[in-house]
């Protein structure tokens, strides 16, 4: 209203003069002037699937913010930042004991576990599943539980009789213009940032379909490294057929 | 000589005639007189660009010559199908001040501008289809705008504007609106509240149906309005708080009986709304429909009330603001531009109602008016800021300000390396003793009138009893200041992971360079019994580490290690331990310019960011890769010093300035402000 403005315009500069220190404001406006210039940071997102040739296997999910322990540290001890709620610490536990739950009751989900450490920032999910097409299942479900409209456009299947492992990506549609969107300094935030996929197979690979993946030297292992804003531009796709020694 | 006489006569007559000529043309030059004599005294708000300042920093031939004046000359030239080639085409005389103003009052606030007029033809032109639009009356011309919301009026000399906007509050007060021939129609479901309503609006309503017709009933002035207040208000307030416009019910019917409307058509909605819902719907359009007319009446009173201030403004003769003493002593001739804000208190208290529960509070208590100015020269942009304060407030601002920088301070201040700093002194003992005072005059009132004043004395006195304000100001005596010298590089650790030939991952940790600034934060404190007290206890608790005399806070959770150490009757923190060691060892070298050093011991209050100093400083890689790097640098590059200062109160003004460098090769503020427009444009 326009009286509240008012008396907020006008008792600024007088406020300003006679500000008494808070020691907990004057911590965080010192946090905004040291980090000025560490504008970028890295972060690195790491996906293992080790396949067995009946079809089972395990998932390891790896989010490792490390790299930008000095920032994420002092932006933990802010409330927001550029505008985004800053989670606490007790929140990102909370959240992470969901995701667990969540996939503790999934379908053909079993031996989940989660480790987070506040020291370095890094997290991490594992479970064992029947099938591998049941991560297309929790994927699918995520999405819908966090109002996502977004049509499956990553899948994961195994045919035991061909022994062909593929990975279907697609990169969403509108993720390149919605990024474009961001403001320039939120963009930053994927400067660096990296996404790594190893598939390790029981049985010798064969053949690879997607040219930016790489084979490992038992030929059992099959490694895919991409920066996270190639992925998301479309520059990168991380679709590949892997066909194993039958 | 005698012979020479007659000559020498003539010369005398002809010097004087010349004068009395060159008298006579210097009159009628400043008979065009400057439009602030146009500007009434109860304008709330008055802002001033002075046409003279500006284009002597720049030539109204540099002007069209500029991105953003071709730009605005290209833009009109389309829009309105005709070549122009200069802003002295649109008839406007530029070496004159233009004015914006507006007119505050309960029932209508004006927006105004005064332009003034060197070619009133050319500014014509600028009119397409003049003939049909503009009515002439003599020298006067006037124009209203398609939508009859703003007016347009000029001579010869001046160009005025006005746009007008009615306060919704005022016509919820039925009475008032009624005066007007408007009601306030609303969708209720009350019948106990539209039967109230209803009476009321019908009486007054028949005494004033006639004249609203025939005649204007002068908007009213605030000065006027100000007693009138009575105990209108709650009512007001209870029944706009009714007003629900989705609402439909059974019961709304009743509603239209509020209206004078007697119509048939009224008579059967009235009977099918009793007897079946669907009604309601025809209902609801009848409402909308309604309301439509009494918006039409309200902005053909409006046009109404601007069509009178025009009049005013052109035909009759009033006080101006000249004679206002804030306005008159808020002048600046040096200023590019002014904004004056009339006393805040007073305005405030005028219009309270429009603030509904605020009302009468008083919040502005004790404050005056408030101007800005805008300066620019060949060096810097300068905004200067000034609030007007009561007495008794500015005395106790004047005791609290009573206290200059620690002069200690400035030796820890290199001005050739500093990014920034921001100083500030206060007298912690003053400010203790005044802060319930100046607490109680501004909530006080705000608390409830009367209610809570016993309340908040009561608190006043504990306060000063719990704290001995002698003995806090000898901990912290109230001047700290915070400075930036430089950037340094440090090894961090970080975990990654390496993976071997047949990809087995393994955890890895590596070290990469950080850059952060040093920073050194520092307050003089000249009882320091506290302070060991807190640091033996920080000790005990494993909170504080000490080697050398400099103490360091063990908090895992911080991200930068934070020093800290008492010398010479200052305490200091910083997070470089070189900084500390040197401190501590009497070996900081640094050395302040004088601008700096006059900057933070003159003034209560500085603030300095450089820039420059940042260029360059920060590795690409940090930045977030050599291009980002190169427009970050590029940028700081560019920026002068930025500075912020509190100046000494004078009288009851409380003032403080902020002024922006501009970087070499640039001739003047205003020409590098608008390479700055170019530049973005671009």
């Amino acid at each position: 209203m326009f009286g509240d403005q008012i008396i907020v315009i006008f008792k600024f500069p007088v406020t300003l003069i006679i500000t008494s220190m808070n020691l907990r404001q004057f911590y965080k406006l010192l946090l905004f002037i040291v980090l000025i210039p560490a504008l970028s940071s890295c972060f690195e997102i790491v996906e293992e699937i080790n396949m067995r040739n009946n079809g089972t296997g395990d998932v390891i999910l790896t989010i490792n913010l490390s790299q930008s322990k000095t920032k994420v540290a002092s932006v933990m001890l802010l409330d927001s930042i550029q505008g985004y709620k800053v989670p606490s610490k007790q929140k990102i536990q909370s959240e992470l004991a969901e995701a667990v739950a969540y996939l503790k009751k999934s379908e053909g989900i079993s031996n989940v576990k989660s480790s987070s450490d506040f020291t370095n920032y890094i997290a991490t999910i594992s479970f064992t599943f029947k099938d591998v097409s049941n991560i297309n299942n929790i994927t699918k479900n995520i999405l819908a539980k966090q109002k996502i409209k977004a049509t499956n456009t990553s899948s994961y299947s195994y045919n035991k009789a061909t022994k062909t492992f593929s990975r279907k990506y697609q990169p969403v549609a509108n993720a390149k213009s919605e990024f474009n969107k961001l403001k320039n300094q939120d963009k930053a935030v994927f400067n660096g940032a990296m996404y790594t996929s190893i598939y390790r197979f029981e049985s010798p690979v064969t053949n690879v379909t997607n040219p930016a993946s790489n084979l490992s030297k038992s030929k059992k292992a099959v490694m895919l490294k991409s920066n996270i804003i190639n992925l998301i531009n479309g520059k990168v796709n991380v679709s590949n057929q892997i066909q194993l020694l039958k | 000589m005698t012979g020479c006489s007659p000559l020498k006569n003539n010369f005398i007559q002809m010097k004087k005639l010349l004068v009395a000529l060159s008298f006579l043309f210097l009159s009628s030059l400043t008979y065009a007189q400057d439009l602030v004599k146009k500007i009434p005294s109860n304008a709330f708000t008055v802002a001033t660009i002075k046409g003279d300042n500006v284009f002597k920093l720049m030539f109204v031939k540099d002007f069209n010559e500029s991105f953003v004046g071709k730009k605005l000359l290209t833009e009109t030239s389309k829009s309105l199908d005709k070549n122009f080639t200069s802003v002295e085409d649109f008839g406007i005389n530029l070496e004159k001040n233009m004015y914006y103003f507006n007119q505050l009052s309960d029932s209508i606030t004006y927006n105004c501008f005064l332009i003034p007029l060197k070619d009133a033809s050319r500014f014509e032109n600028l009119i397409t289809d003049k003939e049909k639009k503009i009515k002439v009356d003599g020298e006067i011309r006037t124009m209203i705008l398609p939508d009859s919301t703003s007016i347009i009026k000029w001579n010869n000399n001046m160009m005025y504007f006005v746009t007008g906007s009615i306060n919704s509050s005022f016509f919820a007060d039925s009475l008032k609106s009624a005066r007007y021939g408007i009601k306030d129609i609303r969708y209720q479901d009350e019948i106990s509240l539209a039967d109230s309503t209803m009476t009321a609006t019908d009486s007054t309503y028949v005494t004033t149906d006639e004249p609203m017709v025939e005649e204007v009933i002068a908007p009213p002035v605030v000065k006027a309005k100000v007693q009138k207040k009575s105990g209108k208000k709650s009512t007001v307030k209870n029944k706009s708080g009714k007003r629900k416009k989705g609402v439909k019910s059974k019961k709304a019917p009743k509603k239209v009986k509020h209206n004078e409307y007697d119509s048939a058509e009224y008579a059967v909605t009235d009977s099918v709304g009793m007897a079946s819902l669907p009604a309601t719907d025809d209902q609801y359009d009848q409402y909308q429909q309604e309301q439509a007319e009494q918006e039409a009446k309200k902005k053909q009173l409006t046009l109404e009330w601007m069509t009178v201030q025009a009049n005013q403004i052109f035909n009759s003769n009033y006080e101006s603001i000249e004679s206002n003493k804030s306005y008159a002593a808020s002048l600046d001739k040096n200023a590019i531009a002014e904004v004056w804000v009339s006393s805040l208190q007073d305005v405030y208290n005028s219009l309270s109602p429009a603030f509904g529960s605020y009302g009468k509070a008083g919040v502005m208590k004790g404050y005056g008016s408030l101007t800005a100015k805008l300066f620019m020269d060949n060096k810097s942009f300068r905004i200067s800021t000034g609030l007007e304060l009561a007495k008794e407030q500015a005395d106790s601002y004047k005791k609290i300000m009573n206290r200059k920088l620690n002069k200690k301070f400035l030796k820890y201040v290199d001005s050739e390396k500093a990014i920034g700093f921001m100083g500030y002194a206060i007298d912690t003992k003053a400010y203790l003793e005044e802060l319930p005072k100046l607490m109680q005059q501004t909530y006080g009132s705000f608390l409830g009138t009367n209610k809570m004043d016993e309340e908040i004395a009561l608190g006043s006195e504990l306060f000063s009893l719990l704290l001995d304000e002698e003995a806090v100001s000898k901990v912290v005596k109230g001047d700290a200041l915070f400075i930036i010298n430089g950037l340094n590089s440090r090894d961090v650790t970080y975990t990654t992971y390496d993976y071997d030939e047949d990809y087995n991952q393994t955890e890895v940790t590596k070290t990469k360079k950080e850059t952060l600034p040093d920073f050194l934060f520092m307050f003089s404190s000249e009882d320091q019994r506290l302070m060991n007290k807190l640091i033996r206890y920080g000790i005990n608790k494993n909170k504080v580490s000490v080697s050398n005399n400099i103490y360091k806070i063990e908090e895992k959770k911080s991200p930068i290690d934070i020093y800290f150490m008492i010398k010479d009757g200052i305490v200091f923190f910083g997070n470089s331990l070189t900084e500390m060691q040197s401190i501590n060892d009497n070996s900081f070298r640094a050395s302040i310019s004088n601008t700096h050093k006059t900057l933070l011991s003159k003034n209560n209050f500085s603030f300095l960011f450089n820039a420059k100093n940042l260029v360059g400083k920060v590795p690409n890689e940090e930045i977030g890769g050599e291009e980002t790097a190169k427009k970050f640098n590029e940028t700081l590059g560019k920026m002068g010093n930025v500075y912020m200062k509190s100046n000494p109160i004078k009288g009851n003004l409380v003032s403080a300035d902020i002024s922006a460098e501009i970087p070499n090769g640039h001739e003047n503020a205003l020409k590098y402000l608008f390479t700055l427009i170019e530049n973005a444009a671009k």
